[in-house]
């Protein structure tokens, strides 16, 4: 990893989370053909809500204050870890599990604060959230794995590092595992159809109303946190894209490098689509959504199953093992 | 029109009720009091469209509770006993239903001033919700200030899990004083208040005001004027069903038809616009006419007209043949039939569940019946049936404003009125408004000067509806459910 891509990864690093919020918004108003908010609003917002102060429910303890910084901060580490663009970082830990299990205990912190408050509306958005994260989970964790079968290793890096040769059978491995990922992050980060996040409508919300307590600074963390893993997922997604693209044609670094971007880009157009000409899912009609997801990570799953079988079952063996 | 007035006494007032209810295409308008002396029963027949009044003297200040036998009334003697301070006896849930216990001294708006209020008021003033009890039951109170720009109005959901198993609807924050106020002003000026009443059902409650003025004075007004009126009142429905659409699309989360519906709602409110100076047609419509005649702009109506069926027609389509959107309305807030004729619906939530009633052609006015268009119904009685029959009834209110518009009899649009109210006399007002039947009541002692003028809002007989049709249902579908019934907050309070 050369200094000009440690230098691009902070530029995007910094820029490509408000970006890409403020895209999904923009491109929502357009749609609605309303001239909508700059692409910088998430920043102004946020600049905002630094100014401003906290108030605090009676009924919640530290827990509550700690867990907006603490969630950040591991997002943080996420956003290093995970190969969500195209440079990588050499570093020990991007585990696929430790990448998984980070991501759930950020989520099991914010419920946590959700019903450290007694607030009846987080408490519900807090209810929902861990209902739907029991059901997305699997999706993700699948996805992931499918691609560590398939190039039998449990390192993420290496898995989206280029060292590693792409037969025509991995295509199918990454589409699968990008549409479950893309699929799966569209309800982990309670967007539609599952959830509106543009909505008022605190009793139908999910991600809003678990937050619905927190104000100023400790708002604006949860949001800073909220957009970074929005393109933490989607870049993933994308990488995944990105990968079946590079095993049919052949594509040199910095043009590789564009395009992912590119192709985030092109995910938050297709989320503001979808945001705009879906109709909201019922509650209990949200596990046949997500069964979608669930769906691409178990076909994506045993494509990988399949192919590693057939790569230790080369034709020499195949007699004796029949 | 002038209501058969009848004298009962208290005894019998239930029986007759009963008996009344029995018939059919009889129902109860309204039910109140003149200065907390007496229960008045306003009885409409849907059929022939005549009306009877029941007046019945009371010796004391409670009185046996009607709703015991006829549920319906359960809503109406709570506004009474806020109103005038009678104590319905045996009512199974007394509490506020207009006046909310956060004013500090106990008042009876409306009673005769010289009588004292009784002791048995101050212990019946305490809103106390329905108590469910149990360890999983998880109580959400929502409101009075709500999240959108909308009225304000306190739930209380109680809740198993996701689903609602109660939901009780407390209002009274918008409680401005309407009925009073109108007694005090001159008579002539009553307009501007009464349209008040609910905003953007100002030319319903306008016209409404007008007919029962306008029975009091045995005026009829002109022909020109009443097609002028009943243009007035189908842009308005136009207008504020489009609305409800859009807000129904925006509650679905689908956001590119109802920022499309919320576009082709402010054309409609440009029809207004041309027709009356008032996008909410407010001062529209006075007793013995309208203010203003738009003449040239007729064309320019037409035109208008022509331009926003257009638009809406792909846009409903767009809307309506969306199969999520019916698999998401589908038996959502489902409102039986025999209940909604139980507890007195009216309007769209009446018509979606198979109740064939519409003041149109219930109650001849301006160009009702003669242009009376098909009564929009739906047999399900869920949000899906609601939004069918406001599609329905924007689709006949466009076709009815094309008719009348081809076909305006030319004329002066005003009249000329005597100075004085005839004395002791009853004028009833009825209007469909786009919420459903709209009633304005007006008493004159003998002095001529009004002495009691009652609305009854579509939304003070649904508010019930909403809180039946909302148990069972998961408690994410409750904005849904409050959007596909439309109720006003203002019109219930007054």
């Amino acid at each position: 990893m050369n200094f000009t891509e440690i230098l691009c990864f902070i530029v995007l690093f910094l820029v490509l989370p408000i970006l890409i919020s403020g895209f999904i918004r923009n491109l929502k108003a357009r749609l609605q053909n309303r001239i909508g908010s700059p692409l910088l609003q998430p920043l102004y917002n946020l600049y905002k809500l630094l100014q401003k102060s906290e108030t605090i429910s009676q009924d919640a303890s530290p827990l509550f204050r700690i867990v907006p910084a603490l969630n950040f901060s591991i997002m943080l580490i996420l956003a290093v870890l995970v190969p969500w663009l195209p440079f990588h970082f050499s570093l020990p830990g991007s585990e696929i599990f430790l990448v998984l299990y980070l991501f759930a205990a950020m989520r099991f912190f914010s419920i946590i604060a959700a019903l450290d408050t007694g607030s009846p509306f987080s408490a519900f958005g807090a209810s929902r959230e861990a209902t739907l994260s029991a059901l997305t989970e699997p999706a993700i964790i699948l996805s992931l794995v499918a691609l560590g079968i398939a190039y039998r290793t449990s390192d993420l890096n290496e898995i989206f590092s280029f060292s590693q040769s792409h037969g025509l059978m991995q295509v199918s491995i990454w589409l699968l595992s990008g549409a479950g990922l893309f699929l799966a992050s569209l309800v982990e980060l309670s967007r539609m159809p599952i959830d509106d996040p543009t909505t008022h409508l605190e009793l139908t919300m999910v991600h809003e109303a678990m937050v619905i307590e927190n104000s100023g600074p400790n708002l604006a963390l949860i949001e800073l946190a909220y957009n970074l893993r929005l393109v933490v997922y989607y870049g993933l997604s994308a990488q995944c894209f990105m990968h079946a693209l590079a095993v049919l044609f052949t594509i040199d670094h910095a043009t590789y490098v564009l395009l992912s971007i590119l192709a985030i880009f092109i995910l938050a157009f297709l989320t503001a689509a979808i945001e705009s000409f879906a109709v909201k899912l019922a509650w209990r009609n949200n596990p046949e959504f997500i069964a979608y997801a669930l769906t691409m990570s178990l076909l994506a799953s045993l494509a990988a199953i399949f192919q590693s079988a057939f790569a230790s079952l080369s034709l020499g063996n195949l007699g004796a093992f029949l | 029109m002038i209501p058969v007035y009848k004298k009962l006494a208290i005894n019998e007032l239930a029986n007759t009720i009963r008996a009344d209810l029995e018939i059919e295409g009889n129902r109860v308008g309204l039910v109140t009091s003149i200065d907390g002396n007496q229960l008045i029963t306003l009885m409409l027949n849907t059929r022939s469209g005549n009306t009877v009044l029941y007046q019945a003297e009371l010796a004391s200040d409670s009185y046996t509770s009607l709703t015991t036998t006829i549920p319906q009334l359960h809503w109406h003697e709570r506004a009474i006993h806020d109103l005038f301070g009678l104590i319905p006896l045996g009512h199974p849930r007394l509490k506020p239903a207009i006046i909310n216990e956060s004013c500090e001294t106990i008042f009876a708006p409306l009673r005769e001033t010289a009588k004292p209020i009784s002791d048995k008021l101050l212990a019946t003033r305490d809103f106390e919700y329905l108590h469910i009890s149990g360890e999983p039951i998880f109580e959400l109170p929502v409101g009075p200030v709500h999240a959108g720009i909308i009225e304000p109005g306190h739930f209380m959901l109680s809740c198993l899990g996701e689903d609602v198993l109660n939901l009780e609807v407390r209002l009274g924050y918008l409680h401005r004083g309407i009925e009073k106020r109108i007694t005090e002003i001159p008579w002539r000026k009553a307009r501007f208040v009464a349209e008040a009443a609910a905003s953007d059902t100002a030319c319903a409650n306008a016209l409404a005001h007008a007919l029962a003025i306008e029975s009091l004075l045995a005026v009829e007004p002109s022909f020109r004027s009443q097609g002028l009126r009943t243009l007035a009142l189908e842009i308005e429905r136009l207008a504020m069903h489009i609305g409800d659409i859009a807000g129904m699309a925006y509650d679905l989360g689908y956001l590119v038809i109802a920022a499309n519906f919320s576009r082709l709602r402010g054309t409609a409110l440009r029809l207004a616009e041309l027709l009356s100076g008032s996008r909410f047609l407010r001062g529209y419509i006075c007793p013995g006419g309208v203010v203003h005649d738009p003449d040239r702009l007729l064309s320019e109506i037409q035109r208008t007209t022509k331009n926003l069926r257009e638009n809406l027609k792909p846009a409903l389509d767009f809307f309506i043949s969306n199969p999520a959107v019916y698999e998401r309305l589908r038996n959502t807030g489902k409102l039986s039939s025999s209940l909604a004729s139980e507890f007195g619906m009216v309007g769209v939530v009446a018509r979606a569940c198979n109740i064939a009633y519409d003041c149109r052609q219930s109650f001849a006015q301006g160009s009702y019946p003669k242009n009376h268009p098909t009564i929009a119904l739906q047999q399900e009685g869920d949000a899906l049936a609601r939004t069918l029959v406001r599609i329905a009834e924007i689709n006949s209110s466009l076709d009815l404003i094309d008719t009348i518009l081809s076909d305006l009899p030319s004329g002066t649009i005003g009249s000329n009125l005597p100075v004085d109210l005839p004395a002791n006399a009853i004028g009833i007002g009825i209007v469909e408004a786009f919420r459903g039947e709209l009633i304005h009541l007006v008493i004159t002692d003998k002095a001529g000067s009004i002495k009691r003028y009652a609305i009854k809002d579509p939304s003070f007989n649904n508010w019930t509806g909403l809180a039946i049709a909302m148990r069972n249902n998961v408690i994410a579908d409750f904005p849904i459910c409050n959007k596909s019934f439309a109720l006003s907050y203002s019109g219930h309070d007054l």
